[in-house]
């Protein structure tokens, strides 16, 4: 008898998984390029990322050599009280100051030294807005990436096994939909101490099981009655196989759709939480700037418009980057959701 | 034999309309004329995009907002003395039948006694004076109408069972809620007269009264359809249109529900439009068929004519397409090709790409609608005599 | 009889409405249950959470401990602990001090958790209905028209100015709307409840002696609400009897008037004066702008209360303004989306093959369709909305149960902010429960499932 002749592919499969990979990814960003509200979400998130990541760390260097003059790098060098001996201390988000600027007249307009000028302790309020903008980033996207993992997951499982576990897991995510999450933060944070890692995980799984698991387990089931399914189990495939390499690829769209939005409310949260002083752990952040700006007494005091500096910047920044996330979120929405694109 | 007197409701000439869209104008509907008489069930035929619903939407003014109407009148009659349909059609184009001479042109003057008709005769325009009660029937031009002007002959002038049935009712209202609303928007009448006519109804398509009271969805397919034909019946239209009044329905119901408006309308004496793709639907129904493709109407006549023996190709080619159980066993004939792209249509006769009977000039012209047999009209440059 | 009762009971409506009853029960104990976790998994003893306070004697302690039953082994405390929530037994507050005449055996000196929540509850209710109403009004009747009327233009304007809203940092935003009308403006008072010297020389309001311990504008603004919340039972109620009626002018004359004797009524009730002990009333405006001081002369021995409830409405004028802004946007563009969909849907265009008016269609069909979605988007939004509420509360040192929470979260007064955390839980779940039962009303397809 002869034998069954083996088919061997004329390229190893993961290339040419990688080849459909990129074509696909191709496509849908051909689709979602369309979308303008998604192109300028993107357009920001990019500004801000660029702003953080890349602006931040040479601004010091940047205003040294561009904004002051070396008179008066000469006399922060020798000035009487604080002198300093390098420019890093003057942009320090946390504890800087500009030593040719005398206490008194802190908080100081816009100048050249100060593109946003400075708080009331004289530190520089670009270089605070610049380094909140990385740990902003970074919450976010951890909290965000770690609610895709759970809502993934839990949503592939409950579609798959179904009964107590699917009741279970879907009564769970009622009580994570229906309650103010930020009250319970902010009971939670008095409780315990909470720093900005600790706080990604608690949103994490806060946001994790909560209305993403709804969503993915409907896709999940969807996907779970398709006929590849079926082929898979009888191919002879376990649970494990099906479920990860059938189920969770199709969810991942979804997931990383409804990432966006997460990630929306992790920056809102941590904003609202450092704002009322619960996040002792972080040392700067949006939040926190505008709080300093209000218990200074700087935005309800008379003449607050004066000081708009002190608060205005911050607050954009957030309302930018949370919008900025959530209309990629709708730009990505037409892309994966076919019903909602233009004729 | 006696010749059943009978008179017209509906005058569609030349009507065309095409839809604006991102990759060109399809031009939809092209030069379509026909007519209707009281009493006349007339069979629109015609595969699935060549332009019969569209036909039917410009009559009622009801095309989405990239429909841009071309030209054309579709003169809606009523009878001389109805005072109201005449004051609405001061300063329209209107088509007057003074004992059997029909009159074109733009209204002027409604006067106690008689009108004032600006006239297009011998190629010119001049005013004409007309006694009140010579005039048999008034029509007005729908096409002229604004939105507003529409608004009463809407249901009460023609009305319309809706491709898809089940999808014109509102889910979230009671059905007889739905039917009593129609008839308060054109006529006053109290909600416990409207009941009892909405019961009325209601027996005649062969529904319990108590059906009225609930919600859609509590229907069965073959329900919705009789209660839908219900609510077009509701204010005792002069015309109404059945688009595809079947089709989302399974073959037994289907068949059920075709008698049964067929008896409606033979009862009530109503002008119907049917609109099908399916030629055994239009058999079975129409007194009058017009064949459409490709946005123009190719033929038209009475359709036992149309059936025994047709006289465009391409409704012999239909015809060829249908089994007859009775008859002798035929080969089925499938119509080579596919129906034409309508933003970029065949030059000359469209349908000539699939024609067998295709000659030079059904490319280069377009033929003209004329009438071949005794009141068979039909567009073609080779016809089957 | 009984057979008869138990039809209704279990068809349509009423059943469904048993259903999510039961439903949010059993969601109501997997969120304490939740709690409980969370509060045993701290480091330390339980017993430290509720007595931790230095000023509490140990007396007092013992007295807590025996009421909570904190010395049990867990599963009797758990037990006890959801018993509690039940009684009322939240525990005694660190921070506030007691204030009623007679003070609670078990807390003394301390003011109970139960005490603090029943007065700040009603505050938070109002200024969360009224609000919740009139952003849904707006936002859904400015979708529609913007939905009915296409224009590019109109279209993404309102999208930039609805994601803006949307997402706006509510702090912040607050804070600059105070700014602006109460600061710059000085329309609206800065913040607060009620304008304390307005109400200093009142002792007794009705039969109610306010001299000590609880506070007059309690007693007015629970008036307020209750004639709030009557008021808008009895429309609502009339509106619905007011369906069956066959003829539209009958339908007019019966809202109409419904409208008119509640209006009446209401100007009776706080327009007369009441049976109390005041000397003068001078109701001070405390904005910056001062066009009159009020002065009221009732005779000897009355009270007006028509200016003392005006008094908490300029109070609640500007955290309404706030919440609104933020909320309808949302409502706004997700109304637009939901009706345009709708519109292409057959029976819209079936209604207007039938000839009715253009407001109909659009009205009476395509937005009644169109609110669905909506309803349902709001109903996930209610947990965003509470939040939203705290922040504002705070801002405007409304004294509500959001402000509750976070004053006793800052405080570390964990009892208080426990018990205020499972009650703003709750709170949030009936408003849930509320508009799944609306929903249910809007839907007839949901009842028969």
């Amino acid at each position: 008898m002869q034998a069954v002749p083996t088919f061997k592919p004329a390229e190893p499969i993961w290339r040419v998984r990688l080849q459909l990979f990129w074509r696909g990814l191709k496509s849908s960003w051909a689709m979602f390029a369309e979308s303008k509200i998604g192109l300028t979400g993107l357009g920001i998130i990019i500004f801000f990322a660029f702003f953080g990541f890349v602006l931040w760390p040479i601004y010091p260097w940047l205003m040294e050599h561009i904004a002051w003059t070396p008179e008066e790098l000469e006399a922060a060098r020798n000035a009487p009280y604080g002198a300093i001996s390098s420019i890093y201390q003057v942009y320090d988000p946390v504890v800087g100051y500009d030593p040719l600027i005398p206490g008194i007249e802190n908080p100081s307009p816009p100048s050249r030294r100060h593109p946003l000028g400075t708080n009331q302790f004289g530190r520089d309020i670009l270089a605070q807005l610049m380094a909140s903008t990385s740990s902003e980033f970074m919450l976010g996207v951890l909290a965000a990436v770690i609610t895709v993992v759970i809502g993934t997951f839990i949503g592939a499982i409950t579609a798959y096994y179904g009964g107590f576990v699917d009741t279970f897991f879907m009564r769970l995510a009622d009580v994570f939909i229906l309650f103010p999450l930020v009250s319970f933060l902010i009971v939670l944070g008095s409780m315990i101490e909470l720093t900005l890692i600790k706080l990604a995980f608690v949103l994490g799984i806060l946001y994790g099981f909560g209305q993403i698991t709804v969503i993915l387990k409907s896709q999940a089931l969807a996907v779970k009655v398709k006929p590849y399914i079926e082929a898979a189990k009888v191919a002879g495939g376990g649970h494990f196989h099906v479920i990860f390499r059938h189920i969770i690829p199709n969810l991942l769209p979804l997931s990383f759709l409804y990432m966006m939005f997460n990630v929306t409310g992790a920056i809102f949260s941590e904003a609202a939480l450092s704002f009322f002083g619960l996040l002792p752990g972080i040392k700067v952040s949006w939040g926190i700037m505008i709080d300093s700006a209000h218990s200074g007494g700087y935005i309800l005091g008379g003449r607050s418009f004066q000081n708009w500096w002190l608060w205005m910047p911050p607050g954009v920044a957030i309302t930018l980057l949370c919008s900025a996330f959530y209309l990629v979120g709708r730009g990505l929405d037409e892309v994966v959701n076919p019903r909602l694109r233009k004729r | 034999m006696t010749t059943l007197t009978t008179y017209p409701v509906l005058q569609v000439e030349n009507l065309t309309m095409h839809y604006t869209t991102r990759k060109g104008a399809v031009k939809a509907v092209e030069n379509v004329s026909f007519s209707l008489d009281k009493g006349e069930a007339l069979g629109l035929v015609g595969e699935s995009g060549c332009g019969k619903t569209s036909v039917a939407l410009t009559l009622l003014r009801l095309l989405p907002e990239n429909a841009k109407f071309l030209g054309g009148h579709a003169y809606f009659f009523r009878d001389g003395s109805d005072e109201a349909h005449a004051r609405r059609a001061v300063g329209k184009p209107v088509k007057i039948l003074v004992d059997g001479q029909g009159y074109q042109g733009r209204l002027l003057e409604l006067g106690r006694s008689e009108i004032v008709l600006e006239a297009h005769m011998d190629g010119r325009t001049q005013p004409v004076r007309l006694g009140r009660d010579q005039i048999a029937r008034l029509g007005v031009d729908l096409t002229a109408l604004s939105d507003e002007e529409m608004r009463p002959i809407r249901w009460k002038g023609i009305s319309m069972i809706f491709q898809a049935a089940m999808n014109s009712l509102n889910p979230v209202y009671r059905v007889g809620d739905q039917i009593i609303e129609a008839m308060q928007a054109h006529m006053p009448i109290s909600v416990p007269e409207a009941r009892e006519r909405v019961a009325q109804l209601f027996q005649l398509v062969g529904l319990d009264r108590q059906l009225m009271d609930r919600y859609p969805h509590e229907y069965s397919g073959g329900m919705k359809q009789r209660a839908v034909i219900a609510m077009a019946l509701a204010c005792d239209p002069d015309i109404i249109i059945a688009d595809e009044p079947t089709t989302a329905l399974d073959v037994i119901v289907q068949d059920k529900i075709l008698r049964e408006m067929r008896q409606i309308q033979k009862k009530l004496n109503m002008s119907m439009i049917y609109i099908s793709h399916d030629i055994a639907v239009i058999a079975e129904v129409a007194d009058k068929v017009g064949v459409m493709y490709a946005g123009g109407l190719v033929e038209f006549g009475p359709s036992e004519a149309i059936f025994k023996s047709p006289v465009h190709p391409y409704t012999k080619a239909l015809m060829s397409a249908f089994p007859s159980i009775k008859g002798e066993k035929v080969k089925l004939t499938a119509l080579p090709g596919e129906p034409p792209d309508l933003i970029k249509p065949p030059s000359g006769c469209r349908f000539h790409p699939r024609c067998p009977y295709a000659t030079e000039i059904c490319e280069r012209e377009v033929p003209q609608f004329i009438e071949h047999k005794p009141k068979q009209y039909a567009a073609c440059w080779n016809p089957l005599m | 009889m009984i057979t008869r009762i138990w039809q209704t009971l279990t068809s349509g409506m009423s059943k469904y409405i048993i259903v999510r009853l039961l439903q949010i029960i059993l969601v109501l104990y997997l969120y304490m249950t939740l709690v409980f976790i969370i509060l045993e998994a701290q480091p330390g003893d339980i017993t430290d959470i509720y007595t931790a306070n230095p000023k509490i004697t140990p007396e007092a302690k013992e007295a807590i401990k025996e009421q909570l039953g904190l010395d049990k082994p867990i599963y009797e405390r758990y037990f006890n602990y959801l018993r509690n929530f039940v009684t009322g037994h939240l525990g005694c507050s660190f921070k506030w001090g007691n204030i009623s005449p007679t003070p609670d055996p078990v807390c003394r000196e301390q003011r109970p958790t139960w005490d603090l929540i029943k007065e700040r509850l009603p505050r938070t209710v109002v200024l969360f209905l009224t609000y919740t109403i009139v952003s849904f009004y707006i936002g859904f009747f400015m979708g529609k028209l913007i939905a009915w009327r296409r224009g590019a233009v109109i279209e993404y304007l309102s999208t930039v100015v609805g994601v803006t809203l949307f997402t706006v940092f509510t702090p912040w935003f607050a804070l600059l709307l105070v700014w602006l009308f109460a600061v710059n403006f000085g329309v609206v008072p800065i913040g607060g409840f009620i304008n304390p010297d307005s109400w200093t020389n009142i002792r007794q309001v009705g039969s109610v002696d306010c001299s000590i311990g609880i506070s007059c504008s309690n007693v007015v603004f629970n008036h307020l609400l209750l004639w709030l919340g009557g008021l808008t039972l009895f429309w609502g109620i009339v509106y619905l009897w007011s369906r069956r009626l066959p003829y539209a002018w009958q339908k007019r004359a019966v809202r109409w008037g419904a409208v008119a004797l509640g209006l009446v009524l209401a100007g009776f009730f706080f327009g007369g004066g009441w049976p109390g002990e005041v000397d003068r009333v001078t109701l001070a405006r405390d904005t910056k702008f001062q066009f009159f001081i009020w002065h009221f002369e009732f005779p000897a021995g009355t009270i007006p209360l028509f200016p003392l409830a005006l008094d908490f409405v300029q109070h609640m004028a500007l955290p309404i303004l706030t919440l609104t802004l933020i909320s309808f946007a949302g409502t706004m563009l997700l109304m637009r989306n939901t009706m345009l969909e709708t519109m292409r849907e057959d029976y819209v265009m079936a209604a207007k093959a039938k000839g009715l008016p253009d407001e109909v269609v659009r009205d009476k069909h395509a937005a009644r369709n169109a609110l669905l979605p909506v309803v349902t988007s709001l109903i996930f939004a209610i947990a965003f909305s509470v939040d939203g509420g705290v922040f504002t509360e705070t801002i405007f040192s409304w004294p509500g149960m959001g402000q509750l929470l976070l004053l006793s979260a800052l405080e570390q007064d964990y009892p208080v902010a426990i018990g205020a955390l499972v009650f703003t839980g709750i709170f949030a779940l009936i408003a849930h429960l509320v508009a799944d039962i609306l929903y249910a009303f809007l839907d007839p397809r949901i009842r028969y499932d």
